[in-house]
């Protein structure tokens, strides 16, 4: 079990050296209990206090890594069972799935998807992160040569799919250096497997049905010398994975069971609901996920998930505040204020785009708060509004002087007013009415003047 | 030791009965018990939970809704009772949800025509209903006593009660036995706030279903996913005012960009996608009523909550 900060105090040396980078013994006890810090940056520590401290310090799911170079991931090293404790950390790495008896031109083609498709939102990259070969076809030639394909496309991480040792061999010799994940060792090969993965210094899978089928796989391969392992609970099911990866993750980070202290594998492919099973392993635990090469429709939709899952939940996204333009506004667009949460943003924007009204949107600095929130805790005044005027330089882009506010500002319409000598009209509290309120009120308007 | 989870949970998820049949004062051919879950959601291995409800949204006035729902779903789209019709027997939902968008074009006053629209749906229909009522605090009073009068004894889920808006909702919950859903901006803190500001005027918790506010997937789904697992999380701790079941409606998600100006040729498949991908993450993190309102989400989430539901594990053959 988890030692406490004062426990693992106990054990240190007390000299206050900071040989370790932290002030006092102390406060590197609290970080080893917080799984943050190594037990060997401490250079007084004896041989038996190390042995206790490195079992129950290190990080309670071990870091592996997979692949080499600019695309290599790596995932593990996660502490909690809920994001919103903390946050999840390594995002898992999609795979797609190709067997070695697909035309070559197939082969071609998926690799190189996998390395240049990108789609970008909110700023980042969203990419699928390698290949899984499967020696479907049984020959150990066929197999190496579909590795070999490859690898002359493309440096992508990679998964080998087979149970046969002779295939895998063959394989490694095109890709041994690059670190791939061998799928998979099972109770029956669990000591060849070990020994290739060790010869070649690569991750290796570990398959087995239950929980204790897995465990005891775990005690074997690690006997055998294995170090970095990812366990694949052969799901039969979407509720048999849930079950598995959350008992697995909870045994884990509780040290209940060191054994399980490793990454997730999971193959999303096969029983027909792939796209449950691809949120399932993103909002569950997966670490390695091994997909058919996904239409756009579901590629998008996963790599969104994986993104929105894998942000830290305590932090409200913020936009930058300054005066943004939808379309082409000219001197007599509408200016919209709101605030700089970005999810605000972003919806206000969609159906702003969909009114196809050029127009500006004002956004202003409520420390990415809502309207509402920041309307009932005060981060939206007057004052900030009347300032972002000014800072945007809003007058010398449009010649009238109307501000139109969110519905749920409307306590502040007034104050608005005198601040900033603008006339102010509240639209809607809901976004998808913007598009209907310009029509009817700011296009009248217009015609009216 | 075994190996399996642990959790020391000492509260359980309220029940809410939706609809009524003929045997409890209704006309609905069934009517739905959510709630109840004591442990995460699909972790109940030992007594499991019926899968999450589908609901198929439709409207009144469909000027506003999607042009992807209204090219799909053809004509029907104006004819409310046609559209309802389809939605219980082709599309295969479990529930409907009405919104009555009529009631949010500017200066509307017809409230006897709520009134019309309500009865002529609940004929069209067997499956229990959700009714969305308008978006406008002045008309809210007659136009959720309309909705309340028209369903009496169908046991309705009445929407949205918000904190600055729920009184005339709840009073027309209140006089005809109907619930009602509470929503607040993603933060487990309001909703409880909001859920004891509905008890002090006289709503029962088993009358209360929970919208924490579904940002759209990419658009605050992040932010949503969480606040559906701390409610789940502060209610199995024992928070009785968080104790009830949860709703997923992510209403803007066929306006996302992605969506909206996805090629044509996969416009309905991403759609799709998008509505599954939040909806299915949702149930996983709690939600027992996932809100679509493209009709081909209906059968990818059935399927998929038929794999996801926990089973008799004694009939689990490996």
């Amino acid at each position: 079990m988890a030692l406490k900060a004062l426990d693992i105090y106990k054990l240190l040396p007390k000299k206050n050296c900071k040989e370790c980078g932290d002030p006092t013994c102390l406060t590197f006890a609290m970080k080893l209990a917080g799984g943050k810090a190594d037990v060997d940056l401490c250079p007084y520590l004896d041989e038996q206090a190390k042995t206790i401290l490195g079992a129950t310090t290190r990080p309670p799911i071990k870091l592996v890594k997979i692949g080499v170079g600019e695309r290599s991931f790596a995932v593990g090293e996660e502490f909690v069972l809920y994001r919103h404790e903390k946050t999840f950390y390594h995002p898992p790495g999609i795979l797609f799935k190709i067997g070695d008896d697909q035309p070559v031109d197939a082969i071609i083609a998926v690799t190189k998807r996998v390395k240049s498709e990108a789609f970008t939102r909110v700023g980042s990259d969203l990419q699928f992160n390698g290949i899984a070969v499967e020696n479907a076809s049984g020959s150990a030639e066929t197999f190496a040569r579909a590795v070999e394909i490859i690898e002359n496309v493309a440096d992508l991480p990679l998964v080998l799919i087979s149970p046969d040792q002779a295939a895998l061999s063959a394989a490694l010799v095109h890709c041994g250096t690059y670190r791939p994940l061998i799928h998979a060792a099972t109770a029956t090969n669990f000591k060849e497997m070990c020994s290739l993965a060790k010869q070649h210094g690569c991750p290796l899978v570990l398959k087995a049905h239950g929980l204790a089928e897995l465990e005891q796989l775990v005690k074997k391969c690690t006997a055998e010398g294995a170090q970095d392992l990812v366990l694949d609970p052969a799901p039969v099911s979407l509720n048999d994975f849930i079950m598995s990866s959350t008992a697995i993750r909870q045994l884990a980070i509780t040290r209940s069971s060191p054994e399980l202290g490793y990454p997730v594998y999971l193959d999303t492919t096969g029983d027909g609901t792939e796209d449950a099973m691809i949120a399932l392993g993103i909002v569950k635990y997966a670490a390695v996920m091994v997909t058919s090469p996904l239409n756009q429709a579901s590629a998008k939709a996963s790599l969104t998930l994986r993104q929105n899952i894998y942000t830290d939940p305590q932090k409200p996204i913020q936009m930058n505040p300054g005066l943004y333009r939808v379309g082409n506004p000219d001197k007599n667009a509408p200016v919209l204020m709101t605030v700089n949460f970005s999810l605000t943003f972003f919806t206000l924007q969609g159906y702003l785009e969909s009114s196809h009204i050029p127009c500006f949107m004002l956004i202003v600095d409520t420390e990415g708060l809502s309207v509402l929130t920041a309307v009932a805790a005060g981060k939206l005044s007057e004052s900030l509004v009347r300032d972002a005027i000014k800072k945007f330089g809003v007058e010398t882009e449009v010649g009238h002087r109307s501000l139109i506010i969110p519905g749920y500002a409307s306590p502040l319409s007034g104050r608005i007013e005198e601040a900033t000598g603008w006339k102010v009209l509240v639209g809607p509290r809901d976004a998808a009415e913007i598009g209907d309120f310009l029509h009817e009120e700011w296009e009248k308007r217009k015609e009216r003047s | 030791m075994g190996l399996d989870v642990h959790f020391d949970w000492t509260g359980s998820i309220g029940e809410v009965v939706l609809g009524a049949t003929k045997s409890d004062g209704g006309s609905r051919k069934i009517s739905y018990r959510i709630g109840g879950g004591t442990t995460l959601p699909f972790l109940d291995a030992d007594s499991p939970a019926p899968s999450p409800l589908i609901a198929f949204e439709v409207c009144d006035n469909p000027q506003f809704w999607s042009p992807i729902v209204r090219k799909y779903c053809g004509d029907i789209t104006n004819n409310t009772p046609e559209w309802v019709h389809a939605a219980e027997a082709s599309y295969g939902a479990d529930l409907i949800r009405l919104y009555l968008t009529s009631t949010r074009q500017r200066n509307f006053t017809d409230v006897s025509s709520v009134g019309k629209t309500v009865e002529e749906v609940l004929s069209a229909t067997d499956l229990p209903l959700i009714i969305e009522g308008s978006n406008e605090p002045k008309i809210d009073s007659d136009v959720f006593q309309k909705c309340g009068e028209t369903g009496q004894g169908e046991k309705l889920l009445l929407g949205t009660a918000e904190a600055s808006r729920y009184r005339s909702i709840a009073a027309a919950a209140l006089a005809y036995d109907h619930s009602i859903i509470a929503q607040s901006p993603i933060d487990v803190n309001l909703a409880k706030q909001l859920n004891i500001l509905l008890r002090e005027i006289g709503i029962q918790r088993d009358h209360i279903v929970i919208d924490p506010y579904t940002g759209s997937l990419g658009y605050g789904f992040e932010y949503s996913y969480s606040a559906m697992e701390r409610i789940r999380f502060s209610a199995l701790k024992g928070d009785v005012d968080l104790a009830m079941p949860m709703i997923c409606s992510a209403i803007d998600t066929l306006t996302v960009k992605e969506v909206r100006e996805s090629e044509l040729q996969i416009q309905d498949e991403i759609a799709v996608r998008w509505e599954f991908y939040t909806g299915f993450a949702a149930a996983v993190a709690g939600a027992e009523i996932i809100c679509v309102r493209h009709p081909a989400t209906i059968m990818m989430l059935r399927k998929a909550f038929g794999s996801l539901k926990s089973q008799d594990r004694t009939r689990m053959v490996m």
